[in-house]
């Protein structure tokens, strides 16, 4: 399909989907012995050469070379006879992946919201540097607007040096494209706070890759069993040890080592997390990345219980096989209603100091609204089952079920009104004001409204539901010895009293079709439990020896994790 | 025949940022034995003459005599400003070399200079290499990264202040050649661990003396302690190695990855719309390599040996650049700790940065005083020079202000900064009567 140009923009006959091919994995991932591509649907858009469109602008800058390569237009079609070395060696080819696999995450997270989700950085356009420079390194700068993939080289045994091109791996470009997103969704999880929120949101970067993987029905067909010669798969290959080994859930062996030294191997290797260990507790699981692989985890473990569950309800054909097709598509609506779940979870989490208890009752919340009788799947039985065995409960004061508790008591809705409490953070605010004491918002703290966003999507009635979620946080600083006299927190024994300390508070409001509060999802400032334990931990870790003003915390996170 | 020393000089050199102790421990009017700890500098104040390390070399023979020798050479660390002294020329003119003539018996190092521990495998996936060698390999990778870190920061784009960082930590990082070689040859050497041998209280070197040694800990004992056990480390700074010396700059800059016909523009006349990504990411850049460069260089400081002198009632501490985690181990053993509370004389870590003096170690500090007069006042050793190392707004500078607030306040302080500019050496005496 051509590219759409400007002279045939806009009018009535322009396409709403481009079609891209992307590299599937990532170059090492390879069937019949040909890079495994596929070619994906996205949205169409006024793109001009970079490619550079309306959300993702790809610059191709080494900083290492100095270099700036010629700015790719799409679709680069591939030239030459070695199919191979066009992949690898045409930078524009390269352009082409990152910019369709951001853009394919991107447009995931607003069908789920059923609205324009925005990034983290400042500017509607995010940058993207597929060849940044020379490092084992892939981030997210929400300071520098942009997505940084590095390169590298690895010896082979037998010939030069390969390179290997951060660039070209779906998991590195999907997890950095959902950090971008989730700051967008959520800025304050980017601020120091507990393990699990930092751990937050490398799991959930994890997720979206991972889960964004199986709507590709053609490598998913491809990648399981002994491959896709037959349209029939033996039931041997569908049976759970065989799925997590392969290269969808672990490390398969044809999966190169290489790109998992960037990330380390925590994506593709959270499935061999013993469930009923107490993983949270244990020392190694402190560090982000290891923690994120409990989520991860959790949720992968759900996926491949409802998958094999739904797999039991297809019948064999010729003696022991399933249709591979069928098999595919399955375990496709599994992935798609498990990752709208977990986005649309994000709508519906304290907007502050995350954990994963949170996360789960958003979770619960959320899919309860969409379908309220789990007897069918058992979605919210399986992930709850499976979030206990990593030792994840949901939130305390949720109901019985897992699922928020309401918003209870009288609000003042006189002084507000409805239509600007929809867009207007100043409304919000006003709400917030008139009723802070039926909110619990201590008045001494700095309270703002940081964020209102629509919310649509179809009901279990089949009508179109439509709320409104506002996030206010609430930031105060005290010294040690305040936050012990005013608020009761207990700071660990030696932190000098004098030290000045910036907690925070906050909760996302949801307002149902009349503007009237349906769920206050909050982390309260004085929760003494929450901040006694964030504070112990970012003091444990010498998180106020550091300077102020460490820049790129995701660049400094990948450093640390890949050299602490 | 010298059974116990009856006092000992310690002999602050003037090298800059760098460390040079001489430690004459004398056990009669006419039996003097001599250790170097530390011979090395990356920044020599302006007013002295680029021959000053052979000149503190030629001082330190004077101060020996003909008649003796020098006992020992502790080389904490292989960073430049703790070994540079040693390196030695073809020619035989090298400081280093009139060191070695000195004849020492024994030198000492850690034992992650030990070159059995040395092996030429690489690439991912070392099954057969243990807990030690992967160290040691990474050590050997972090050598390669400064070095290419140090070329690189001679881009011009970069901000000054990182350019500058670049190359001061490039430098004292990069692999010392001729030194390492002269300190593994120049005498049979000890490479020692936390709670090992020293290798100095042989009776033809300081008989009388007991030298615990408190770090660097073995892989072992790091495992002992660490919460957060990092996977791959030798592999990241390996692959991170490789892909500066494959893509990095060398001599002319470095070359374009791809070939010339993708080529928009090299080194200026970037188009409007591109500047942006290309400033951020040059900016980006230099800050990322810097971070790297300094997690390394905190890596090598936490090689360091950290050395308790031990006579009569008298400790004197040499810990050379170790950090916090260096002084972990340490920390945990309550056999350390209580030796730690009644140390006499402390040799400031790393040239006065805050990390090097933990916390928990200075509040062990049982003779901290603030009486100026008590005559057992801690006393502490200094060898730093300003405005080399970190920056003060990000409360990294070294010496660091609060802790060399904290040092004159609680004990009495010679640092070599105090000197005068013809000040070559001070002296620090202590009886151990």
């Amino acid at each position: 399909m051509a590219a759409v140009r400007k002279s045939s923009s806009g009018g009535a006959a322009a396409p709403h989907k481009r079609k891209l091919t992307i590299i599937a994995e990532d170059p090492d991932v390879k069937v019949g012995g040909r890079i495994l591509t596929t070619e994906v649907e996205i949205p169409a858009e006024e793109l001009i050469p970079g490619p550079r469109g309306y959300r993702v602008s790809v610059v191709d800058y080494d900083a290492t070379t100095d270099t700036l390569y010629k700015p790719a237009e799409l679709p680069v079609v591939a030239h030459g006879s070695d199919e191979e070395s066009y992949f690898l060696n045409d930078p524009r080819f390269h352009a082409q992946n990152v910019y369709a696999i951001v853009m394919r995450i991107l447009a995931r997270f607003e069908f789920a919201l059923g609205r324009r989700v925005a990034w983290g950085s400042d500017g509607h356009q995010l940058h993207v540097a597929p060849h940044a420079f020379a490092e084992a390194n892939a981030f997210y700068s929400r300071e520098d607007r942009g997505l940084f993939f590095g390169y590298f080289t690895v010896s082979r045994p037998d010939g030069p040096d390969k390179p290997v091109f951060t660039c070209l791996s779906h998991d590195i470009i999907a997890h950095e494209t959902t950090h971008a997103i989730l700051d967008g969704l959520r800025r304050r999880y980017l601020e120091p706070s507990s393990p699990d929120q930092a751990a937050f949101h490398e799991g959930f970067a994890d997720i979206v890759a991972l889960l964004s993987m199986f709507s590709l029905q053609d490598v998913v067909g491809a990648l399981l069993g002994s491959g896709p010669a037959s349209p029939l798969i033996p039931q041997q290959d569908l049976e759970r040890d065989k799925i997590r080994q392969s290269v969808l859930f672990g490390l398969a062996n044809q999966m190169g080592s290489e790109l998992s030294r960037v990330r380390g191997q925590a994506l593709r290797r959270s499935l061999e997390l013993t469930p009923g260990k107490a993983h949270l507790d244990m020392p190694e699981f402190q560090e982000p990345h290891r923690r994120g692989e409990i989520l991860v985890a959790a949720i992968m473990s759900s996926f491949l219980d409802i998958w094999l569950a739904r797999l039991e309800r297809l019948g064999f054909l010729k003696g022991r096989e399933k249709d591979r097709s069928l098999v595919v598509e399955e375990g496709a609506r599994v992935a798609e209603h498990l990752l709208t779940m977990a986005i649309r979870a994000i709508d519906y989490s304290p907007p502050t100091d995350i954990n994963f208890s949170d996360f789960l009752s958003a979770l619960l919340t959320v899919d309860k609204e969409v379908v309220p009788d789990d007897t069918k799947y058992g979605y919210r039985g399986t992930l709850i089952r499976n979030f206990k065995a990593y030792g994840i409960e949901p939130a305390r004061q949720a109901n019985d079920d897992g699922t928020w508790r309401p918003s209870e008591g009288t609000f003042t809705y006189a002084r507000t009104r409805y239509d600007s409490l929809l867009r207007d953070k100043e409304e919000v605010f006003r709400f917030i004001w008139e009723n802070r004491e039926q909110l619990k918002i201590d008045d001494d703290g700095y309270v703002e409204v940081e964020a209102i966003h629509p919310s649509i999507r179809i009901g279990p009635d089949g009508f179109v539901l439509r709320e409104t979620i506002a996030q206010y946080v609430q930031i105060m600083t005290l010294t040690v010895g305040e936050l012990k006299a005013e608020l009761g927190i207990d700071p660990p024994a030696d932190m000098p009293e004098d030290r000045r300390v910036r907690i925070f508070g906050g909760g996302a409001l949801i307002f149902d079709d009349y503007g009237q509060l349906k769920y206050q999802i909050r982390n309260r400032l004085e929760s003494k439990e929450r901040q006694d334990a964030r504070l112990k931990y970012l003091w444990e870790n010498g998180f106020f020896d550091r300077p102020a003003d460490d820049r790129a915390p995701f660049a400094a996170l990948h450093l640390a994790r890949a050299t602490g | 025949m010298a059974t116990s020393p009856l006092s000992v000089t310690i002999r602050s050199y003037q090298v800059g940022f760098g460390d040079c102790f001489l430690l004459s421990f004398r056990y009669s009017a006419s039996d003097e034995r001599h250790v170097l700890m530390d011979f090395g500098s990356t920044g020599l104040p302006e007013h002295l003459p680029k021959t000053h390390m052979r000149d503190v070399a030629e001082h330190i023979r004077e101060r020996i005599g003909k008649n003796n020798r020098l006992h020992a050479v502790v080389a904490t660390h292989r960073h430049k400003d703790h070994i540079s002294g040693f390196e030695t020329k073809e020619d035989g003119s090298g400081p280093g070399d009139i060191i070695r003539a000195l004849k020492p018996l024994v030198v000492v190092q850690p034992w992650t200079e030990d070159p059995k521990l040395k092996t030429n495998a690489t690439g991912p996936g070392r099954p057969a290499l243990t807990g030690e060698q992967r160290h040691i390999a990474m050590l050997a990778s972090m050598n390669d990264v400064a070095e290419s870190a140090l070329r690189e920061s001679a881009q011009l784009y970069f901000a000054k202040d990182v350019q500058g960082q670049l190359a001061f930590l490039g430098e004292d990082n990069i692999a010392n050649r001729s030194a390492v070689k002269n300190l593994m040859d120049m005498a049979p050497n000890v490479y020692t661990h936390c709670a090992g041998e020293s290798g100095l209280e042989r009776d033809d070197v300081l008989p009388g003396v007991r030298v615990h040694v408190l770090g660097p800990p073995t892989i072992q004992q790091t495992d002992t302690i660490k919460k957060m056990r990092s996977r791959d480390a030798d592999e990241f700074w390996h692959l991170q190695a490789r892909a500066l010396r494959d893509f990095g700059a060398s001599g002319g800059g470095a070359a374009a990855i791809f070939p010339e016909a993708y080529v928009r523009a090299r080194g200026s006349g970037f188009p409007i719309d591109a500047r942006w990504l290309i400033y951020r990411s040059r900016r980006l850049r230099g800050e990322q390599l810097l971070q790297i460069v300094r997690i390394l260089d905190q890596q090598m400081n936490n090689t360091s040996l950290i050395l308790l002198f031990e006579v009569g009632d008298k400790l004197l501490l040499f810990p050379g650049d170790a950090q916090l985690e260096n002084w972990q181990y340490a920390l945990g053993q309550q056999q350390y700790k209580d030796l730690l509370a009644r140390v006499n004389l402390y040799k400031v870590g790393h040239h006065g940065s805050l990390n090097a003096t933990p916390k928990t170690l200075w509040q062990l500090f049982d003779n901290k005083s603030k009486d100026k007069t008590n005559d057992r006042r801690l006393v502490s050793l200094m060898s730093t020079m300003k405005g080399k190392h970190g920056h003060e707004d990000r409360e990294t500078e070294v010496p660091r202000r609060p802790l060399v607030q904290a040092l004159k306040r609680e004990s009495s302080l010679r640092s070599t900064h105090d000197f005068k500019a013809k000040e070559l050496y001070r002296d620090t005496e202590m009886d151990f009567g």
